[in-house]
């Protein structure tokens, strides 16, 4: 394993041979993983298998979601949203594509800004810092394929709960102030981005993802620094990554070492071919079909309060709590929802359009269980969290009603 | 493996300082070690093909947290595997790659 690492880090690529003997070095070396992991979390996936490993200990990382090692994906358990609406750096969801440095030398770090621009530059950290006005956004990081778990019928991918997205304030430079650096030429489409987690094997796409130039040239667009006034975290993509509040994670590309300005579409793999779904709401049955990228983020809530199943006291006041997101608009509003009735929801303080905002609701006595009650969600622009789940192949962008059931008793 | 990873570097300063025009930015070196990610499959016909094409791209606790899906979706993951992302699959391999992951995802639906 550590030949592995260091080939990864180096930049070599793997061979065939070099994989077979990666694997099987390993599987000789490699005792019972299982009985070493000790506490598991239950995630509630319907159909199994549920139950998630709460290590191996990341750096950094406190109780996470262990949903893959190598490279890391990391969920938060819904735990870690019951107060506020900043998710601290060590509880904040963790996802690469490919395998990233384990180390980062800041004075030999640069970032290359090229393709339809003036003059290509190539900026060092400093250099990024010094670009225009340090700006702080409060914004939701949510992977595209949150909760892709819960899917009914279920699909491959990983297997995320509720749980792979998180609030923080990110502190950077506008993106389009380093695009000043180099200028951006007419004609100019797309913005690219690329990080330095790269492909194990020769051939296969690099991680690189681009957002339209209009959403590259906003004002809370940015390269980004810092999470929650600290350094950005190695896993979180140290030095440097991309934030775009309001468009799914999937775009905020880390360990930023490239910008490419495109004049046309893009056609690489990870915009062209994947991220992607139906265009128009499909059946698990329908195979052809046209499909758009996944961008913004629709509107969500989740009651943080109380778990499915749990007991509440009957004839007892209830207060309900939780976090909701508007999404890519400000949230409008929330409403607790059960079988025919609806209570509209008092929102926290606002910390912005992007950020999680928390609501609360009292019920004046329990009488009766609550069965299939949610908090629906709806922003400024009007759009809803619906009923049934907008089921597509790759279990992305998941905004239906999350439903549970409080036992009165 | 062993115990919690460590940070190699764990002061990671960001000196915010200076009160007139920006905040001073300060990058530091960074460095982590990331934990081991053992192989952990059960036994089984195939696993030494799962084993010799899977799992030097994908944590076998990965594999293994996959939800139950049938032989033919199986066999046109590791299609895509070849096709897109270029992984050095030995694709006579296949079918008993696919046979070892039906196998084992019938075993733990039966443990449920």
């Amino acid at each position: 394993m550590a030949d592995k690492a260091t080939q990864s880090q180096s930049g070599a690529r793997l061979t065939r041979r070099a994989l077979i003997a990666g694997a099987g070095g390993a599987a000789l070396a490699a005792p019972v993983l299982a009985q070493e992991l000790g506490r598991m979390i239950d995630l509630g996936l319907p159909g199994g298998p549920s139950l998630r490993p709460l290590q191996p200990a990341f750096p950094g990382k406190r109780d996470m979601i262990v949903q893959r090692i190598r490279p890391p994906l990391l969920e938060a358990p819904m735990g870690v949203f019951r107060e506020g609406v900043i998710t601290p750096n060590d509880r904040m969801f963790v996802r690469w594509n490919w395998d990233m440095p384990t180390a980062i030398t800041a004075a030999e770090h640069r970032v290359a800004v090229g393709g339809a621009v003036k003059a290509p530059v190539s900026l060092t950290l400093d250099d990024i810092a010094s670009a225009g006005e340090h700006v702080e956004v409060v914004a939701i990081n949510q992977c595209a394929g949150n909760g892709r778990g819960l899917s009914e019928p279920r699909v491959t991918g990983t297997q995320w709960g509720n749980g792979a997205m998180g609030c923080a304030k990110w502190t950077g430079v506008r993106l389009k102030d380093v695009l000043a650096k180099a200028g951006v030429k007419e004609g100019a489409t797309r913005v690219r981005f690329a990080g330095l987690d790269v492909p194990l094997t020769d051939g296969a796409p690099q991680f690189i993802k681009s957002i339209p130039l209009d959403i590259a040239m906003r004002d809370d667009v940015l390269v980004a620094w810092a999470m929650n006034g600290e350094a950005l975290p190695l896993l979180h993509g140290y030095p440097l990554r991309i934030v775009v509040p309001g468009w799914f994670s999937t775009y905020w590309v880390k360990m930023l070492s490239t910008i490419e300005v495109l004049t046309g579409e893009d056609d690489s793999y990870y915009v062209a071919k994947s991220y992607r779904m139906p265009a128009r709401p499909i059946t698990p049955e329908d195979k052809d079909f046209d499909t758009v990228s996944i961008t913004t983020m629709p509107p969500r809530a989740f009651i943080t309060s109380h778990a499915d199943g749990e007991g509440v006291a009957l004839g007892k006041p209830l207060t309900l709590e939780g976090i909701a997101m508007g999404g890519d608009a400000a949230l409008a509003r929330v409403d607790l929802v059960g079988e025919g009735w609806e209570v509209p929801c008092e929102l926290g303080p606002d910390e912005g359009p992007y950020a999680f905002r928390r609501w609360r609701v009292t019920l004046p006595a329990v009488t009766q269980d609550l069965a299939k009650i949610g908090v629906r969600a709806a922003n400024a622009t009007g759009a809803v969290q619906p009923d049934a789940l907008n089921w597509n192949p790759s279990g992305y962008a998941r905004n239906v009603i999350e439903r549970i059931t409080l036992v009165a008793q | 493996m062993r115990a919690a990873a460590t940070i190699l570097a764990p002061v990671i300063a960001l000196a915010l300082a200076g009160c007139e025009s920006q905040p001073q930015v300060t990058f530091t070196d960074v460095s982590v070690t990331l934990p081991d990610d053992p192989i952990d499959l059960p036994e089984g016909p195939g696993r030494q093909a799962v084993l010799e094409n899977c799992t030097a791209c994908h944590s076998p606790s990965t594999l293994l947290q996959q939800p139950r899906v049938s032989r033919e979706k199986w066999e046109s993951i590791a299609a895509k595997m070849i096709e897109v992302y270029k992984a050095p699959v030995d694709e006579a391999a296949i079918p008993a790659i696919a046979g070892y992951m039906v196998a084992v995802q019938a075993a733990g639906a039966d443990a449920d």
